[in-house]
């Protein structure tokens, strides 16, 4: 490779620190060129980026469009989708969301989850990146060990998890009886509102807090060694050195971070699917759940496309919230 | 520990000194802590994992029991065949189909697009960016309604080539985006003393920089391979013929029928989840500085 680049170099030094693409080159090109010049210049990028273009305004813009406008239809069944055979609702449908107690139920559930396991992935991340920046041994396989969740399917983690929680022979309830909590023989875990999310809080908690643990480990590495020295001669403790330098070192990896885990956490629809159904009595959904449900098994299009805009707009305002945070914070430091 | 000290410390004014005998307690509790805290955390992230290749190998007998067998006293490998048999080797078959399928036309949309944006001043290439960055803000549920309705009406739920259209939409804009980071890094001068030797821009983007590119083409193909191999709702919706069900639905179908079958449910899993693992150890840097990188630049 480089000594590809040495002739180069010594043909023509002037021009190779010269021109970047798509600035007129300094000497007149010479007549057969030019046209390849132009080519190259103008042509060929566009040609490069054209099938991109072609998904993402087909795939992804043209989607979202057509999400946003039949939101704001009755569309259903399968003559709308044939005969275009739908009607101009307004925001009826968004109405219907927060007025129905099974999907305001869904909508409130997903932000209250939602930043529960947000909450606990950041806390367990940063716990577990504090524990791997420190010396012992075994910390580079417990370094591996800890991304495994990560890499685990949903679907395959919701399965070993419901079997580790099944209510007869579930793990799960085998330690909690022989702690002494008699309670938890054959306790049903899917039953109830609270323990169902609590164990879908920890399967989505279990394999967010790798990807956090690994960034942050990253960046904890980056903290110079000698400020951390230099506040434990000034006779700081751990927790003064983890709130008052480390912490605030990080913050603008922590906030892509907490942003990143929301848009997860958010989204989520394989682990509730799985560990729920949504159920008893519809009464576990997310908004992601209650989507499909609408909008795919009851052909409710119109009301399906409501709820997905209104997880959007959920997590457009969070995001915007976040960084107005961090803003302000840093406006007045 | 109170109890030594001195009353000047005690009372909080002036450092905090500490005798030899103190120093080496404290340091042997927090290693002892250290220790406690490693292993706690190794077993939660391990341990399920562990459960479910253990519960794939043990005899049913010691599956079937309240009180847990933590190794079987036999190993029990018939489970595999035996979902392969029951669906799971078709299964495996689309799945791969859509993998596959999924990585080469991603790979290569998005090797062509992140080269563009990494090297050229296209027109409105700042907002391209942003675009990039915003389709991964909005939840996948966004694209399902419409995306099914299209599908509906092209006839494409019936093979896997609506799946792999629809792969391609969340996909791409990520791939493209880590793609163009890895573009970036590659210096500008190899490339244009490759042009004054004569090679066209194409030429000089397939001799000089791809293969220079090339650990950061084959971190993102696997992750393409990843985002695909595990996806659910997609493949819930789009594939409404049984033949062509990829693992993760498959599974979801087999758990239906075979509630009680933990052997082989734990079986299948195990099936779906081991290829991931493997990749993924191989790429989990790349993919973590990627997707950090990516979101602070924007």
């Amino acid at each position: 490779m480089n000594q590809s680049r040495i002739p180069g170099r010594g043909g023509g030094p002037a021009v190779v620190s010269g021109p970047g693409p798509g600035e007129p080159a300094p000497s007149p090109p010479r007549p057969g060129r030019s046209w390849r010049r132009i080519f190259d210049d103008r042509i060929f990028p566009l040609l490069l980026i054209a099938p991109a273009l072609l998904f993402i305004v087909g795939l992804v813009g043209f989607p979202v469009f057509r999400t946003a406008w039949l939101s704001f239809t009755d569309a259903s069944g399968i003559r709308a989708l044939t005969e275009g055979d739908m009607d101009f609702v307004g925001l009826a449908n968004y109405a219907e969301i927060f007025s129905d107690p099974i999907l305001r139920r869904s909508a409130i559930t997903t932000v209250v989850f939602g930043l529960v396991c947000v909450v606990g992935t950041m806390v367990l991340g940063i716990a577990v990146a504090l524990l791997l920046n420190q010396p012992f041994r075994g910390r580079t396989l417990l370094g591996v060990l800890v991304l495994l969740p990560w890499a685990i399917p949903h679907i395959a983690a919701s399965f070993v998890w419901q079997w580790l929680f099944d209510g007869q022979y579930g793990v799960i309830n085998w330690v909690f009886t022989s702690l002494g909590f008699a309670q938890f023989e054959d306790f049903s875990w899917f039953t109830e509102f609270y323990t169902a999310f609590a164990v879908v809080g920890i399967v989505v908690i279990w394999q967010s807090f790798p990807f956090v643990t690994i960034a942050l480990l990253a960046g904890l590495q980056t903290i110079p060694a000698d400020v951390i020295e230099a506040s434990k001669l000034d006779g700081t403790n751990a927790w003064q050195r983890l709130r008052m330098i480390t912490l605030p070192m990080l913050k603008p990896l922590l906030l892509v971070l907490v942003v990143i885990s929301t848009i997860w956490d958010f989204k989520m629809f394989d682990q509730v699917w799985v560990l729920t159904g949504g159920g008893p009595a519809r009464r576990t959904e997310v908004l992601s759940v209650s989507t499909y449900v609408e909008g795919i098994t009851q052909s409710e299009w119109g009301m399906g496309a409501a709820l997905a805009m209104v997880l959007f707009f959920i997590l457009i305002a969070i995001t915007i919230v976040y960084i107005k945070l961090i803003r302000e914070e840093e406006q007045i430091s | 520990m109170t109890s030594s000290l001195t009353p000047a410390t005690a009372s909080g004014s002036g450092p905090h000194y500490k005798t030899a005998g103190q120093v080496r307690r404290r340091k042997l509790a927090s290693r002892i802590m250290i220790y406690v805290a490693a292993i706690a955390v190794g077993l939660f992230a391990i341990f399920p994992l562990y459960w479910m290749a253990i519960t794939a190998i043990k005899p049913q007998e010691e599956i079937i029991t309240p009180d847990p067998v933590w190794w079987p006293s036999e190993l029990v490998w018939d489970r595999f065949p035996q979902v392969i048999d029951r669906g799971f080797g078709r299964y495996l078959r689309n799945s791969l189909i859509v993998t596959l399928g999924t990585t080469a036309i991603g790979l290569v949309v998005a090797t062509l697009a992140g080269y563009a944006l990494a090297r050229f001043r296209i027109p409105l290439r700042k907002y391209l960016a942003l675009i990039v960055l915003a389709t991964q803000l909005f939840p996948v549920v966004v694209l399902l309604i419409p995306l099914f309705i299209v599908m509906r009406n092209f006839g494409l739920t019936g093979s896997l080539w609506g799946l792999i259209v629809a792969y391609l939409a969340f996909i791409t804009p990520l791939m493209i985006w880590i793609l163009r980071g890895f573009f970036l890094s590659v210096p500008n001068e190899m490339e244009e003393a490759a042009l004054i030797d004569g090679c066209t821009r194409f030429g000089a983007m397939r001799r000089v920089v791809l293969p220079l590119a090339g650990p950061g083409i084959a971190a993102v193909s696997i992750f393409a391979w990843i985002a695909a191999w595990n996806e659910f709702l997609f493949a819930l919706t789009f594939v409404r013929n049984e033949s062509l069900r990829t693992l993760p639905v498959g599974l979801a179908f087999f758990v239906e029928q075979e509630r009680v079958d933990h052997g082989a449910i734990m079986a299948g899993s195990l099936l779906f989840t081991l290829p991931v693992v493997v990749f993924f150890l191989f790429v989990h840097k790349r993919l973590t500085t990627g997707l950090v990188a990516g979101a602070v630049k924007g």
